[in-house]
């Protein structure tokens, strides 16, 4: 289970996240706000990429704040960048075994993990010896999220994983989200509210560093203020 | 197919450099020998290379390893072939020290910090003269195997063979998706569970080691050491230029390259006396601007070409539009 308390970092002299608080537990969480909100800087927290000045940050109890990124992945936190971030020169194949190779409860079990990841996405089957690079937006998405699926993580979280993509490919990675949730647990930040309602239990909203609302899907998909400010109705 | 002819071309290629003493006469060979040094050099400095991190302290390393070597025979008393192990735990132990501080650098930062540190090591150790000789340097009293040509070659060659094993391992092994990793996306790779400092670490105090056994090995050679001719730039740029032609990242490129301009450098000397490092320059500015990958990158891109994205879409359904 993930604990935030009161967290708080920024860049420099310039807070992001102003004491914010919640949890993520053996479900599927969605963090939604608009650009600039923090939610970005909040995954970067998570994993280590920013310092905290303030707050606690737990996995299970675990104190993430003391820990560098590697340490945070081997704890068991995967991410799927806003980016995709894959690596470019390395095969698909490669691409998938690096997710769980130097995780040490993921190591052994890479076979085991592959093919569940192949039977998640079977396209990448066929993708298995190219580059990403020659491959399309949502296929590299398909790598990212495989990629982060292969470290059997505790939790996993998506940033913006809709970024980029046309319609009906949106509606296809959170299908696979949905069928994800059982799993493990799942955080994920999106501007595409209403995608994303159809695949979480329950979600924050987060406006300038601090979070404003918090309910569960069906509450958001009727509260006022996502319907006005998220949902464009 | 390709894979038992991964291994009989290696195989068949050390055989053929194992026999060469045996059928050349003492010009070829010394060639060759000095061919082979500057392989088991450009090997080392590509495996570092592999993280992203670009060394320019090769002379350092290899002058620091020849040093190594010649003080610990003629003051701790130690026979040869030890102080040529010596040479690369010295050099080894430095790497692992500076390491601590220096990769922390990256890009043209730790670059130019590598080349700074060759030269720091060659003015402490030309002006340190009670201990290394000086300018003038330090004289062994009596080479390996008495100088005895065939034994010198294959003890080279012997250097290359464990810095292709050193190399090969490095490929085979998780290092080469760690350091394939760090050098695409650093903040990825440590997402990935990648502790980077680590691998970075790894690769550099190897790849110093070999450098510092390739000067030991040099120095058992030729009996003498001197700061300006152990650290010369030569042992920095020529490895890298081999490297760079015959193609980075793996093991086959450095050698593929050191054979070749090699070879080049002592045809091109004896027919352009001093004018063979500018045709030297004109094959790497060519090399770069034509042939990135080097030319065993470019026989590898031709074998592997990915298959036509157009056939690769077919049934990829949605996420394939």
């Amino acid at each position: 289970m993930l604990t935030i308390r009161n967290l708080e970092c920024g860049y420099g002299r310039l807070p992001v996240l102003r004491g914010v608080s919640f949890d993520v537990g053996a479900e599927s969480v969605g963090l939604f706000g608009p650009n600039g909100a923090g939610k970005t800087t909040l995954i970067s927290a998570l994993l280590g990429m920013v310092r905290p000045t303030a707050g606690t940050l737990e996995l299970d109890g675990q104190n993430l704040a003391a820990l560098s990124t590697y340490q945070i992945a081997r704890a068991g936190i995967a991410l799927v960048p806003q980016e995709r971030e894959l690596f470019p020169a390395m095969s698909v194949a490669d691409n998938l075994e690096l997710g769980a190779a130097y995780i040490p409860h993921a190591r052994d079990m890479i076979d085991e993990r592959r093919e569940s990841v192949l039977g998640l996405f079977p396209i990448l089957k066929e993708r298995f010896r190219q580059l990403p690079g020659t491959m399309s937006g949502g296929q590299q998405r398909m790598v990212a999220i495989g990629r982060a699926l292969m470290a059997n993580p505790k939790l996993l979280i998506l940033d913006e994983p809709s970024l980029g993509l046309q319609p009906s490919i949106v509606a296809e990675v959170f299908e696979k989200l949905a069928q994800l949730k059982t799993s493990m647990s799942i955080l994920v930040t999106e501007q595409n509210v209403r995608e994303s309602l159809k695949a979480i239990d329950r979600g924050y909203v987060l406006e300038n560093g601090r979070v404003i609302l918090e309910d569960t899907a069906e509450g958001l998909l009727h509260n006022p203020h996502v319907i006005s400010s998220y949902l464009g109705i | 197919m390709r894979r038992p002819l991964s291994f009989l071309i290696p195989l068949l290629a050390l055989a053929a450099a194992a026999l060469l003493p045996l059928v050349s006469g003492p010009y070829p060979l010394a060639v060759a020998r000095s061919v082979l040094t500057y392989m088991a050099l450009a090997i080392s400095w590509d495996m570092l290379l592999r993280s992203g991190q670009i060394s320019f302290g090769i002379a350092g390393f290899f002058g620091l390893g020849a040093y190594a070597a010649a003080l610990s025979v003629l003051r701790g008393g130690m026979s040869p072939i030890l102080s040529i192990l010596f040479a690369g735990v010295f050099a080894g132990a430095v790497a692992l020290i500076l390491g601590l501080v220096i990769l922390r650098l990256r890009a043209v930062y730790f670059s130019i910090t590598t080349l700074a540190l060759a030269e720091i090591f060659r003015v402490i150790i030309q002006n340190w003269s009670d201990f290394t000789g000086g300018p003038e340097g330090l004289v062994l009293p009596k080479l390996i195997f008495n100088g005895e040509s065939k034994s010198l070659y294959w003890l080279v060659l012997a250097a290359v063979v464990i810095a292709c094993a050193a190399s090969t391992m490095f490929e085979k092994s998780r290092i080469r998706l760690a350091l394939s990793a760090i050098r695409n996306n650093e903040q990825s790779a440590a997402a990935s569970g990648i502790g980077i400092f680590k691998y970075l670490l790894v690769a550099f105090v190897v790849s110093s080691f070999i450098q510092g056994i390739v000067g030991g090995i040099q120095l058992q050679g030729y009996g003498f050491a001197s700061p300006d001719a152990v650290f010369d730039s030569n042992y920095t740029l020529l490895p890298l230029a081999m490297a760079l032609l015959g193609g980075i990242h793996g093991t086959p490129g450095p050698v593929i390259g050191a054979l070749l301009l090699g070879i080049a450098a002592e045809f091109l000397k004896l027919h352009i006396p001093y004018g063979h490092l500018v045709v030297y320059g004109i094959i790497i500015v060519l090399v770069i601007l034509f042939m990135p990958q080097g030319l065993y990158g470019l026989l590898r891109s031709r074998r592997h070409a990915v298959a036509p994205v157009a056939e690769n879409r077919v049934d990829a359904g949605a996420w394939g539009k």
